[in-house]
């Protein structure tokens, strides 16, 4: 009567291994969409490219950003192993995310992009609040800085690169923010949700050993 | 009176045990393999198949450590051992072998997955369930699908202690034999 049982066993292993390798697909077409040079961050020729898709408002992009970001840049974007590309994925249900992603849009124009999304991050609870982006951007940057700024967010001039930010999104399959699209010798993973760094960097160093 | 081996008990429990051992079983190899991207790509967005096992349990890691549950040295270790776990009480259900003991087993996992769930969906969280492999967001179906799950198991379990205090008829004609 066992016997029997482990033969049943076997064939199931024997039809799970068999169908290990049933299909292939072609990796999403990530980094094909045209990048603001002032939001990437790292070598372009670094093992893994690491394209991050999120919104200021969103809390849990503000967990990613805060809880891995200083890290991942001492470890990994620095010492040329992740080349990070960052996206705008400005969510319909934050009232301000669209205005933050404007701002920092506009930011990374004049090169400030890293000091704007550092406070929109660090203060997101009080903008979040008051609605007050541009007092939260104006912050940190020097009056001329934010005259060049303001004028690039009411001219609408960097809404085309928020909106190809949001379409590449959507054509990759993102739903929630953060999503992070990380790819290593032409294999993509999605990363998505709130990471600690020990996970995020054991996963990393996977791709790089392999 | 000797009782048919066709019962509608033993049925069910044929049944439920088919299922539930072929859907852990399914979910244990899915993370290891993460399967069907091909011809699902809608269903499993930019995932590529067939990593190596070592980069699908890492990236594991990080489906559990989006619920913000444990902390990271217990999520890399409960990546590392569940979908083994989640394959070998699959097949222990297949098999049949001292199902009273892996049925409890089960339903305890899936009521703490289920908990897990309801906590997720509950807190508005939009992270994958990691259920079957990567995919897409934990939505209201990913729980009904749950509850449903953890429904049937518990049936099947109550239904497998109480098939263990009837015999069964051909062990009784072993016996009389």
């Amino acid at each position: 009567m066992f016997r029997r049982q482990l033969l049943a066993a076997a064939f199931l292993v024997g039809l799970a291994a068999a169908t290990a390798g049933w299909t292939h697909a072609a990796p999403p077409q990530t980094g094909s969409s045209p990048i603001d040079p002032h939001k990437v961050f790292g070598s372009k020729n670094a093992p893994i490219t690491m394209e991050v898709f999120s919104d200021f408002q969103c809390p849990a992009c503000k967990t990613l950003y805060t809880g891995v970001w200083r890290q991942l840049f001492e470890n990994y974007v620095n010492t040329g192993k992740v080349y990070l590309i960052h996206r705008d994925f400005p969510l319909p249900v934050h009232a301000h995310s669209r205005d933050a992603a404007r701002y920092a849009t506009a930011a990374a124009r004049v090169g400030q992009f890293e000091a704007v999304e550092r406070v929109l991050f660090e203060k997101q609870q009080a903008w979040d609040a008051s609605g007050d982006v541009d007092g939260t951007v104006a912050g940190v940057l020097t009056p001329a800085q934010m005259k060049k700024v303001r004028d690039l967010v009411k001219s609408g001039a960097v809404d085309p690169e928020i909106d190809r930010d949001v379409t590449l999104g959507k054509s990759l399959g993102v739903g929630s923010t953060p999503t992070c699209y990380i790819t290593c010798k032409g294999q993509t993973y999605p990363v998505i949700g709130p990471q600690s760094y020990q996970v995020f960097h054991e996963f990393l160093d996977q791709l790089l050993k392999q | 009176m000797e009782s048919s081996p066709l019962s509608i008990r033993r049925v069910l429990i044929l049944a439920a045990r088919l299922v539930l051992g072929a859907l852990m079983a399914y979910a244990g190899w899915a993370k290891l393999f993460i399967p069907f991207f091909g011809w699902k790509g809608a269903f499993l967005p930019g995932i590529s198949p067939h990593p190596p096992v070592g980069i699908a349990l890492a990236l594991f890691a990080t489906q559990i450590d989006a619920y913000q549950l444990l902390p990271p040295w217990a999520v890399t270790r409960l990546a590392h051992a569940l979908p083994f776990v989640e394959i070998a009480l699959g097949l222990l259900l297949l098999i049949g072998w001292r199902l009273r003991v892996w049925a409890s087993l089960v339903s305890a996992l899936l009521v703490g997955f289920f908990v897990i769930v309801v906590r997720t969906y509950t807190l508005g969280l939009t992270i994958p369930c990691g259920c079957f492999g990567p995919g897409g967001a934990l939505t209201f179906l990913t729980v009904l699908r749950d509850g449903v799950l953890v429904g049937v198991s518990l049936l099947f379990t109550v239904l497998v202690f109480l098939e263990a205090r009837s015999p069964h008829p051909w062990a009784a004609q072993e016996k009389a034999t």
